[in-house]
């Protein structure tokens, strides 16, 4: 391979208002190469990459491509200059076949009426060059997520890219699949393209780049050799300082059962099945982990047990009392409080106040409303006690929470819903995007609140995480538990087998 | 009593009716396709209708009239553009000033330039002409229901077929559905979603513009005070129910229009106007319930 | 802290009213265009409405006379926008509110005044909140779309009113549709000795400040906000969102109604048909350039009744007809919704903002 350079971003600046984005980033991607892109979440690695594909614009520096010195102001721009992009989040209409998203933007057209024929042809051409075998006519909305993958990258492919951007292209996949990813990644290099990893997973660095910058805060650590360097080595290079210890787990004997489901059924808008007859219990001084694969049902079985989502058939019990199809009011009455997956949707209201979605959902009780008014001192009261017991970074309670960084946002979100204090817990991914510090102060909560005796549902897609916390780990896939497991007799890559469909136990061997 | 159902003058008059109600809908599959919501289908086809009034009194042709209400469409469909897609106004305010701006504007002009305030009607306005079409004879069934109408009710006709086919089979169709679906997905594709929603309001106001002029010069020869009396927000309930398919709009316009028709005919057997030019609306929130009750998912519970 | 940050603070907290002048000034530019093309002179125009409007102690009488309407169906409408529901039906509930209030107010005798005021009041408020909140609880209950459905019933409810007031309630030789005269017992009285201004206006101004507290400082304002700015995160919390928006758009319906009532009690003393000019479409305008504040209600519902009043003025001392000030309106709150001060003409990526609101949540 020769020395020259696929990709050159040099001296990037980029300013948003109140963060430095990307200080005087100098990547230089050498062409053949698998490049790895790694920093924590707000180190800048997205911000390069929208600005390498032309959807920011840099306050200053300069790209190149192919050593030549190129303007990119969007991502048409981007494309002509032989660079495709593969979001995190797809980007996929809906509605569309395989073959119309492949082709959004370029269709193949005689006088103005585009030809679907003659571009089915060419994706089924370029779907077996490449290996990546899709259904030309296949509506994308139906697809799973793996396959949409492929179709991202197709769509890449045919618009003739030389260098290809993955950002967090993993995310969604199970082991297997990420290992199909990098099978084709390989074959891709292999036919001459260059290859850019967005990536925050370490292990994953280690198998597939060839060589990895490390960004932290905006600024550009080191570029080393993939073989060169340790995993822990870019940890903290990542990270800058030393990992915070963990809280500890006491020795427990579980009590009473808190929260128990028997067959739960949910259906989704299109009168599938997508939890399917689940039949678990959750007692008191235990973490029970669902652990999967996003999109096999967990969201759904969440949402029906906190009283969001309707309940198809069987049933669902807290504390007790039946909680089936009851509205979230009523659920949380019972017992239950909720810290969702979605902290900016559904988790808080990011236009309100901070100390406003602190007492959200006590707001008509005693000591906060007398007689239909707000208390407003009882409100500051309380709403400082939050921000001080749990650490949230704010210049005030009446910011509005938009100001709030993902992990203060958090903490909000925690501080509210543990302060109800209740007997059961369902927190759904509490650390995704979180840096390394509020991800460790939040499990520490977890785990302190478990010693308390509580009773905790937590959904995880993150192994570190389901490992460290729980005292039960049960697997979902497409909907049904196939495994259940504690964290002492299971290794990850058995996980990732149940994970991924290809293992379930009997129903035996679960109650065991 | 009820011997209209059965007259073919009936069918043919919802025929005439509809088109209005069509264009703009029409029209306003291209805002939805887009993914903007635009509110302002009845103070575009208001405007539309008084400048082609005026513009066939002032050039004495019933093509200059069309011209210019179609000219006037596609400026305020314009300025529409401009306000939510460049000033990222919400385009519900825009909507709902456009419709006011458009009542007091047509007032004012038609005060200052002819001097009249309730209506302004002239013989000098020329009306649209009607067509006969040479193949259908007057006196069979479907001659007396469709030969002589006005010419903007055959064209109306084919706009559905020619859009139906521009939305689904050409390349413009694809950037223009994705942007409303999936703005994200056609920008990254390389689409420039600031320009495709820009022709989509031209071109809602340009359909908007046939449809006021239609109903000033098709219809009644004469421009009458906030003449579209709901009409734009009948359209927009077509488009709703069609989601943006020019048949199914169609469908929905002419299934309006007929309700109209039937309560000008209730009126001559006494019951009292008032209550028969409620049908209209009435209907169309009736239908507009049933519609969204079909795809309404109630999955909150409480 | 350096000067500009200082600067941009000041900008931020002074934001809405700059906007606000900036549109006005903005729209009188270009109102000043349009009478010149008329063929008059924009400065003659412009010194007849301000006197109109300002002029004399009687001008500004007429004008707080004019706001009443406005303050109240702007009202009506930030209620709703407030709480993430369009209503469009406000010059409806106008009418239900406006034909109930007469009726009590011609019908009921022997009553106290305070108390037959109050009832007729009363009567306005409950029939229109009647007659709204069910559009709402269509939409909840089948999705149908209520921006839709209330602007249709407008039409549905003026021309029921006037059926009514053309044949049941029609007073007997009357040229036009209307009831008979509400009796003086029903009066809303007058605060002026000439003019129109009536008590109706007072209570507008006190209906601002009320509403102003119990959206920000009362429980249940407290679930209108939430649900405005959140829906579903109303609702994980336990908000009943649906109960609420169906209340909301009933109270807007009452505050609308509330609008009619005052002004057949305070002002025309009769419902007569076409008894609104169009109160209920620019209280919406009101509503949306106050940014649905209830305090902010007050003096822009008189801005826009200076506008009427000077429009008028206007039309008497000139040749320009009045209903440019109806232009100036619209023309106003186009400018004043593209945040004209500071438009961000720069090409911002769909895409760009997704991104970073997925990848920087610091950033957002």
């Amino acid at each position: 391979m020769q020395d020259s350079y696929a990709i050159e971003l040099l001296n990037i600046t980029k300013n948003f208002p109140g963060v430095l984005a990307n200080d005087d980033v100098t990547l230089q991607v050498k062409k053949g190469q698998i490049h790895a892109l790694v920093g924590e979440n707000g180190a800048g690695k997205t911000t390069l990459m929208n600005i390498l594909y032309g959807l920011i614009h840099p306050d200053s520096g300069q790209i190149r491509v192919d050593g030549r010195d190129v303007s990119i102001r969007s991502p048409r721009d981007a494309i002509g200059s032989g660079l495709g992009m593969v979001h995190q989040h797809f980007m996929l209409v809906p509605s569309y076949t395989t073959t119309q998203n492949i082709f959004l933007g370029n269709e193949i057209n005689r006088l103005m009426i585009v030809d679907q024929k003659q571009a089915e042809r060419e994706v089924q051409e370029i779907s077996e060059k490449y290996n990546l075998l899709v259904n030309p006519k296949a509506v994308v909305r139906d697809l799973p997520v793996g396959v949409q993958q492929r179709v991202e990258i197709l769509k890449v492919l045919q618009r003739g890219a030389n260098t290809i951007v993955l950002d967090e292209p993993t995310a969604v996949l199970t082991p297997q699949e990420c290992d199909e990813l990098f099978v084709i990644v390989r074959s891709l290099v292999a036919d001459g393209k260059t290859v850019i990893i967005i990536t925050h997973k370490l292990s994953e660095v280690k198998a597939i780049s060839d060589c990895v910058t490390v960004l932290r805060r905006g600024k550009v650590i080191g570029t080393v050799l993939t073989k060169d360097v340790s995993k822990e080595e870019l940890a903290s290079m990542m990270v800058g300082s030393n990992l915070p210890s963990t809280g500890e787990r006491k020795k427990l004997d579980p009590g009473e059962f808190i929260l128990k489901t028997k067959d739960l059924v949910v259906r989704d808008k299109f009168n599938t099945d997508v939890v399917r007859g689940v039949s678990l219990s959750v007692h008191q001084g235990e973490i029970v982990t669902i652990a999967g694969v996003e999109g096999n049902g967990q969201m759904e079985f969440v949402e029906a047990v906190t009283g969001l989502r309707k309940v198809f058939a069987g049933r669902a019990f807290v504390c007790d009392q039946d909680i089936t199809n009851l509205s979230p009011d009523k659920v949380r009455q019972c017992g239950l409080a909720h810290v969702p997956g979605d902290r900016i949707a559904t988790g808080t209201n990011v236009k309100a106040s901070i100390a406003d979605n602190l007492i959200a959902g006590r707001h008509r009780q005693l000591p906060f409303s007398t007689r239909g008014w707000i208390n407003s001192k009882e409100k500051q009261k309380f709403s400082q006690d939050l921000v001080d017991r749990y650490k949230i970074k704010t210049p005030s309670l009446d910011v509005r929470a938009k100001t709030l960084s993902g992990g203060n946002l958090q903490k909000v979100v925690a501080a509210r819903e543990m302060s109800f204090d209740t007997p059961l817990l369902v927190v759904v991914q509490p650390t995704r995007g979180l840096d390394i510090a509020s991800t460790g102060f939040i499990h520490e909560i977890l785990l302190e609140m478990r010693n308390c005796n509580k009773a905790i549902l937590l959904v995880s897609t993150e192994l570190d995480e389901v490992f460290e916390l729980s005292d039960r780990i049960l697997v979902m896939y497409e909907g049904e538990i196939v495994g259940e497991f504690t964290p002492e007799n299971v290794t990850r890559e058995e996980l990732g087998l149940y994970m991924a469909g290809v293992k379930r136990q009997s129903r035996a061997e679960s109650e065991s | 009593m009820l011997e209209f159902l059965l007259k073919i003058t009936t069918y043919r008059a919802a025929l005439r009716i509809m088109t209005p109600i069509l264009l703009a809908a029409l029209g306003g599959a291209f805002s939805h396709y887009a993914g903007i919501l635009n509110i302002a289908l009845e103070g575009q086809m208001l405007l539309s209708a008084f400048i082609a009034v005026a513009a066939s009194y002032y050039f004495g042709s019933a093509l200059w009239g069309v011209v210019a209400g179609v000219a006037c469409g596609i400026v305020v469909g314009l300025l529409f553009g401009l306000f939510v897609i460049t000033f990222k106004a919400d385009e519900f305010i825009v909507g709902t000033a456009i419709n006011i701006l458009a009542v007091g504007g047509t007032t004012f002009l038609m005060r200052a330039w002819f001097n009249v305030k309730a209506s302004f009607s002239d013989p000098g306005i020329v009306p649209l002409p009607e067509i006969s079409l040479p193949f259908i004879s007057n006196s069979s069934f479907l001659g007396q229901l469709i030969n002589g109408q006005s010419s903007l009710v055959y064209l109306s006709w084919l706009l559905v077929i020619a859009l139906y086919v521009l939305f689904y089979h050409t390349p413009f169709g694809f950037h223009l559905r994705a942007t409303g679906e999936h703005p994200e997905a056609f920008e990254s594709a390389g689409g420039n979603v600031a320009l495709i929603r820009y022709i989509a309001s031209i071109s809602c106001g340009a359909m908007c513009g046939l449809a006021g002029t239609h109903l000033a010069l098709g219809y009644l020869t004469q421009f009458v005070l906030n003449m579209t009396a709901g009409r734009g927000f009948i359209s927009l309930s077509a488009t709703i129910f069609g989601n943006g398919n020019p048949l199914i709009v169609a469908l929905a316009s002419f299934l309006f229009a007929l309700a109209e028709s039937f309560s000008i005919r209730f009126q001559s057997i006494g019951i009292p106007p008032y209550f028969v030019l409620m049908i209209p609306y009435i209907f169309t929130i009736i239908v507009l319930v049933i519609i969204s009750a079909r795809r309404h998912t109630n999955e909150l519970m409480e | 802290m350096s000067v500009k940050k200082r600067l941009q603070d000041v900008f931020e907290q002074t934001g809405s009213l700059r906007r606000a002048i900036v549109s006005i000034l903005l729209a009188m530019v270009i109102g000043a265009l349009i009478v010149y093309l008329q063929g008059d002179n924009p400065l003659v125009a412009y010194t007849a409405l301000f006197r109109s409007a300002f002029g004399s102690r009687a001008s500004v009488f007429q004008t707080l006379a004019n706001s009443t309407p406005l303050i109240v169906t702007g009202i009506a409408a930030a209620i709703t926008f407030r709480t993430g529901v369009v209503n469009l039906g406000v010059e409806g509930q106008l009418y239900m509110g406006g034909l109930a209030a007469a009726l009590v107010g011609v019908y009921l005798e022997g009553v106290p005044s305070f108390l037959h005021v109050f009832l007729a009041l009363l009567a306005g408020c409950v029939v229109s909140f009647i007659w709204a909140a069910p559009f709402q609880w269509l939409r909840v209950q089948f999705g149908a779309n209520e921006l839709v459905t209330t602007t249709l019933s407008n039409y549905v409810a003026i021309l029921l009113t006037t059926y009514l007031v053309a044949y049941p309630f029609m007073k007997p030789g009357a040229p036009l549709a209307m009831t008979k005269n509400v009796l003086p017992s029903a009066y809303l009285p007058r605060l002026v000795s000439q003019g129109r201004l009536n008590l109706g206006f007072i209570i507008g101004a006190v209906l601002c400040v009320f509403v102003w507290y119990v959206i920000n400082r009362s429980s249940l304002g407290f679930e209108f906000r939430m649900i405005g700015a959140n829906k579903r995160f109303s609702h994980y919390v336990g908000i009943r969102v649906k109960r609420m928006q169906v209340l909301a758009m009933g109270l807007s319906g009452a505050a609308a109604g509330l609008a009619g009532a005052i002004e057949v009690l305070g002002t025309q003393h009769r419902f007569i048909q076409n008894i609104s000019p169009g109160y209920g479409w620019v209280g919406v305008l009101v509503a949306l350039m106050a940014s649905n504040n209830p305090i902010a209600v007050l003096p822009v519902g008189i801005l826009f009744g200076a506008l009427k009043t000077g429009g008028l003025g206007m039309e008497a001392a000139t040749n320009v007809p009045s209903e440019l000030s109806d232009v100036l309106q619209a023309i106003i709150i186009l400018f004043f919704a593209a945040n004209v001060v500071f438009p961000s003409l720069r090409k911002e990526s769909v895409l760009k903002k997704k991104h970073a609101e997925i990848a920087h949540p610091e950033e957002v």
